[in-house]
């Protein structure tokens, strides 16, 4: 459908409300007399309408679940273990849901269409009753009590600390991209801080090369993660918040400047695996940003890739350290210094790191 | 035996009615300025809410179909919006920018202006007095200058779209950084400070009218008008002005603590940025404090909105099924439940923030209980229709449609109260379709079912009825199809706030959605000029309204058809029960008024006299809950 289609749509749709708008007006003003709606019940009408909308709703959302069920991800497998435990919940919690929704919409306009008003009829007085009520307060509560005393649960092994042998990345957020750094042979991040960051130089990351725990550190442009390890996503942003997504893994948490977040969780399906699962050989998995973020915020995407631990080992291998590449770039590049401020540093960095691949 | 006890319980009310006795011909004597536009009646400054809310609502929903294009229709250029937006337009596609802009000013307009302002503005002025048996509100200076803030309030954000940088850009939850730095985006320029001086006067506003809601409800009740004899809507809008009255400062602080960061260097919200090519000052501040601040607020005022939905749905639902509401008691209960949880569960939205994840636990448990009263309220509403016999006016059409907006709306919430489910559905189109149909939707049903039921005795005349038919069900049908496929889009991982969704192809598939929801959107978007048709033709060409078109038992129906300054021209009446006597055995009308001392009831025939007549449901008349209720 598209934009002459839609308009086209209006257009008709405009018309038949000026049609019944001038159809009223005219009724109001000439015909008080032959009106010809004049012998409808609107009880009845609208009390059948209820009707037609409920069934036809129930009918629609069925149809248009099944019509969408493979597309939403929250209903396929995650790919995480810790996922795998917010799928269940999402099915519990969705069981109840639907069951209630349904149930009581269901009665809500079966009982609107059944008590419609009659001639001669008299509603019955009935104020209260105090066992319903303490029923229907009851039993929320405790189906609800079940929910949560799952959900904290989840909940606590999610946000526990991550097990020392985490495979550590940080991924870095600014507007409007990713960037991702691995700590090297030695395990440990060198210091970053945003006062040391100096685009031309193509420090974007702010490293403070006196660390030396810095030198090895690798800085890239896609995540990769070995599959059935635990990974510790360190998150952090330099200007404003963003959100570090990773929905087929169930993964979310906001990216705060001056306050490093993190997230751990435990990838257990390849990509490779995905792209047969799905039948698609071009799929990826894909890191958004979900945190409002300016203009840019809709093209934030980091590619995730999931993988054997050989593979990913040599993946690694294959990287060359930031700090290596940094001096470099500004042994070769003197000349950086004369350019304008700011301009195309950032793609200078990325030219170089992807050479780097 | 009611007469001793009702005059013990409301001295007050008999004062303030002598005290305005002499005075209520005062009408005849204002000149136009005084009585209509510097009015302090608060029948007309209900009006002027209502008509300024009507307003930003167009505004408003208007924005909403214009990014909705955008979202639909990325690659296709609209002449419409080039003609209306020009440079935010080029090509007739929405610059990003200006999309983030458009979407924060729909947020903003339709949850403040329209939902809270117009709503609560509207109903609680219009009501308030009118119901309880008051001649007008506590202090009718004070709610004139409610409304005139309010209105000063709309023109600045109005007039914040029309800024070279365009209006404020970072959600209506203006989170820090983003807001607070210029060089972030254009919207965080001029429109972001003009947002917070409009809103710093909408919070005025709301503090002066919410304060006078709460003492009128207090002190002006006639005689016999006891706590437990309150219409529910009155107590909705009384609970509700408690809440802005406690809520709306801290929204104030943290404006006033961003303003500081904009405007004087502060660093309340900020540290270690470095932005546009360049590093700032800022040190030691945290954005996450001001979504505490404005969560503090913000989850209270999504009550705001809906609780006074909920007070007129109870009273339209009781009225047009003929039956009393069912657990009036509980339905207070609830309500005061609601009322008070909404204070300790803001950090809901915040799960994944980078809060502290123990604080995520306390505010999960809390969330979860505050869906209890949710569903009583729900399954109160049910039992009411059960058994009844339904008049489907308008206004009943509109209660009922709430009450499954509520339902289906509201369901959502207790996925994502429960912060581990939170976390793939936070930022997603599951949240835009929670709280559009909660929120969003049901309130609007709200303000529709109390504009139609109490149109007759705003203007003294009658809305169309079948305009009013072909209303609900454009509104009703096409709502449904905007916001029910969002579930969809949610659950496959769609963020909100994209401009486009070509970037990431989990999100690209959905496409065909956004297409549908749009043109549903569209047609839901012009069946709105059939009720602005409808209420403006009304006001002049309607039928003329009888004094009681709906057979209502509440004390505004016994005013004359278009009441005059001081509402009732004589005395104002006295109380004798509560106002859900509807269909009650014996009693020979299926409604009994308030009014009506005990004595003048009119019984079928054969039904045996009053003293032994069955009184299951009647509050007995007991002074002392009305204290217990007032502490
Ligand atoms: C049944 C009880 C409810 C529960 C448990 C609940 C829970 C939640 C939670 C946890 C969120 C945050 C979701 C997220 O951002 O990830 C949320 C969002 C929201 N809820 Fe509810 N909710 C309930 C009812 C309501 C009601 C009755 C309203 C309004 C009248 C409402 C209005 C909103 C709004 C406006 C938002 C979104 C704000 C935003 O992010 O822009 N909710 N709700
Ligand atoms: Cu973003
Ligand atoms: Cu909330």
């Amino acid at each position: 459908m598209d934009g002459t289609t839609l308009i086209s749509v209006a257009q008709v749709f405009l018309g038949i409300i000026l049609l019944l708008v001038s159809l009223n007006l005219y009724l109001i003003l000439r015909l008080k007399e032959i009106d010809p709606f004049g012998s409808w019940n609107p009880n009845k009408i609208n009390a059948g309408l209820f009707m037609v909308f409920l069934v036809g709703g129930l009918i629609a959302a069925y149809a248009s679940t099944q019509a969408w069920s493979e597309h939403l991800i929250f209903f396929q497998p995650a790919v995480s273990e810790h996922g795998l435990e917010i799928d269940r919940m999402m099915r519990n919690t969705m069981g109840i849901a639907l069951f209630v929704t349904v149930l009581t919409n269901i009665l809500l306009f079966y009982y609107a269409w059944r008590y419609q008003a009659k001639p001669g009829r008299k509603a019955l007085y009935y104020p209260h009753n105090n066992r319903l009520e303490v029923v229907w307060t009851v039993v929320p509560a405790v189906v609800l009590t079940l929910l949560v005393f799952d959900g904290v649960g989840v909940w606590h092994n999610i946000m526990d600390e991550a097990p020392e042998d985490s495979i550590q990345i940080e991924v870095n957020g600014k507007q409007f991209d990713w960037t991702v750094r691995y700590p090297g042979a030695d395990m440990e991040y060198g210091e970053t801080h945003v006062s040391f960051i100096d685009e031309i130089s193509t420090n974007t990351l702010g490293f403070n090369f006196e660390d030396k725990r810095g030198h090895d550190d690798l800085v890239v442009r896609e995540i990769h993660v070995p599959v059935n390890k635990d990974v510790n996503m360190t998150i952090r942003s330099r200007d404003v918040l963003h959100s570090a997504t990773l929905a087929h893994f169930r993964v979310k948490m906001d990216a705060v400047p001056g306050m490093p977040t993190s997230f751990h969780f435990k990838p257990l399906v390849t990509t490779a695996e995905m792209r047969q699962r799905t039948g698609n050989p071009d799929f990826n998995y894909e890191m958004s940003c979900q945190q409002i973020c300016g203009g840019g915020h809709w093209n934030m995407r980091l590619v995730v890739v999931v993988e054997s631990e050989a593979e990913y080992n040599a993946w690694i291998a294959q990287q060359q350290p930031f700090y290596a590449q940094w001096q470099e770039m500004n042994g070769a590049n003197n000349t950086a210094e004369a350019q304008p401020e700011g301009a195309s540093s950032d793609a200078v960095a990325i030219a170089s790191i992807a050479t780097a691949q | 035996m009611s007469d001793a006890t009702s005059h013990a319980t409301t001295g007050a009310g008999t004062l303030s009615a002598v005290g305005h006795h002499d005075d209520h011909h005062g009408h005849h004597h204002g000149n136009f300025w005084t009585t209509y536009v510097f009015s302090t009646d608060h029948k007309v400054i209900a009006k002027q809410f209502l008509i300024t809310g009507i307003i930003m609502a167009i505004i408003g929903i208007g924005m909403s179909t214009l990014f909705r294009l955008q979202l639909a229709f990325p690659d296709t250029s609209f002449a419409i919006l080039e003609a209306l937006l020009g440079k935010w337009a080029p090509d007739g596609k929405l610059d990003p920018n200006f999309y983030l802009s458009l979407v924060t000013m729909h947020g903003t307009f339709m949850v403040f202006f329209v939902l809270t302002a117009g709503l609560s503005g509207t109903f609680s002025n219009f009501l308030i007095p009118l119901q309880i048996g008051a001649r007008d509100m506590a202090s009718g200076f004070m709610n004139m200058l409610s409304y005139w803030f309010f209105f000063a309030s709309s023109v600045i954000m109005v007039s914040s779209l029309f800024v070279e940088t365009g209006p404020a850009g970072g959600g209506w939850t203006i989170y820090p950084p983003l807001s607070a730095l210029p060089q972030a985006m254009p919207g965080s320029g001029m429109g972001m400070t003009l947002w917070l001086v409009a809103m710093t006067l909408f919070i005025a506003s709301s503090l002066l009218g919410s304060i006078n809601y709460i003492t009128t409800v207090m002190n002006l009740r006639t005689q016999g008008m006891t706590f437990d004899r309150l219409p529910l809507t009155i107590w909705a809008f009384f609970l509700t002005a408690v809440i802005g009255v406690l809520s709306f400062p801290v929204l104030f602080s943290a404006a006033l603590l961003l303003m500081f960061d904009r405007l004087l260097g502060t660093s309340f919200y900020l540290s270690d940025i470095f932005i546009g090519g360049e590093l700032l000052h800022y040190q030691g501040g945290s954005p996450i404090l001001f979504q505490h601040l404005f969560w503090f607020l913000g989850h209270p005022e999504v009550y705001i909105v809906l609780l006074p939905a909920l007070g007129i749905s109870s009273e339209v639902i009781s009225v047009h099924a003929r039956k009393p509401i069912f657990g009036y008691k509980a339905m207070i209960g609830s309500m005061v439940g609601i009322a008070f949880l909404s204070f300790i569960v803001w950090a809901h939205h915040m799960f994944v923030t980078g809060m502290n994840p123990f604080l995520g636990t306390v505010f999960m448990l809390f969330t979860l209980v505050i869906a209890v009263p949710s569903a009583i309220k729900a399954f109160n509403y049910i039992t009411t229709l059960w058994k009844g016999n339904i008049r489907f006016t308008p206004p009943m059409l509109f209660a009922i449609g709430l009450v499954s907006l509520f339902i289906t709306g509201g369901i959502t919430g207790i996925f994502l109260g429960n912060a581990a489910l939170d976390i793939p559905l936070h930022d997603t189109y599951f949240v835009t379709a929670h709280f559009h149909l909660v929120m969003g939707s049901a309130s609007a049903f709200g303000l529709f079912a109390g504009v139609y039921h109490w149109f007759p005795k705003m203007f003294g005349r009658m809305m169309n009825k079948r305009l009013g038919y072909i209303h609900f069900w454009l509104t009703f049908t096409s709502l449904y199809l905007v916001f029910f496929p969002m579930h969809f889009m949610g659950l496959g991982g769609v963020a909100r706030h994209y401009w486009s969704q070509s970037a990431f192809t989990f999100m690209e598939v959905f496409m065909p959605l956004q297409g549908f929801i749009t043109i549903a959107a569209i047609i839901g978007f012009f069946g709105q000029f059939i009720f602005l048709y409808n209420f403006f033709s009304s006001i002049f060409i309607g039928k003329k309204a009888s004094l009681n078109p709906w057979q209502a038992n509440t004390l505004e129906w016994t005013t004359p058809r278009v009441p005059g300054h001081g509402n009732w021209p004589g005395d104002i009446p006295h109380v004798y029960r509560w106002p859900y006597d509807y269909s009650k055995p014996g009693v020979k009308e299926d409604y009994l008024p308030q009014h009506i001392p005990d004595a003048e009831i009119e019984y079928e025939e054969g039904f045996p006299k009053p003293a032994t007549m069955p009184t299951p449901a009647t509050p007995a008349q007991k002074p002392e809950v009305k204290e217990e209720a007032e502490d």
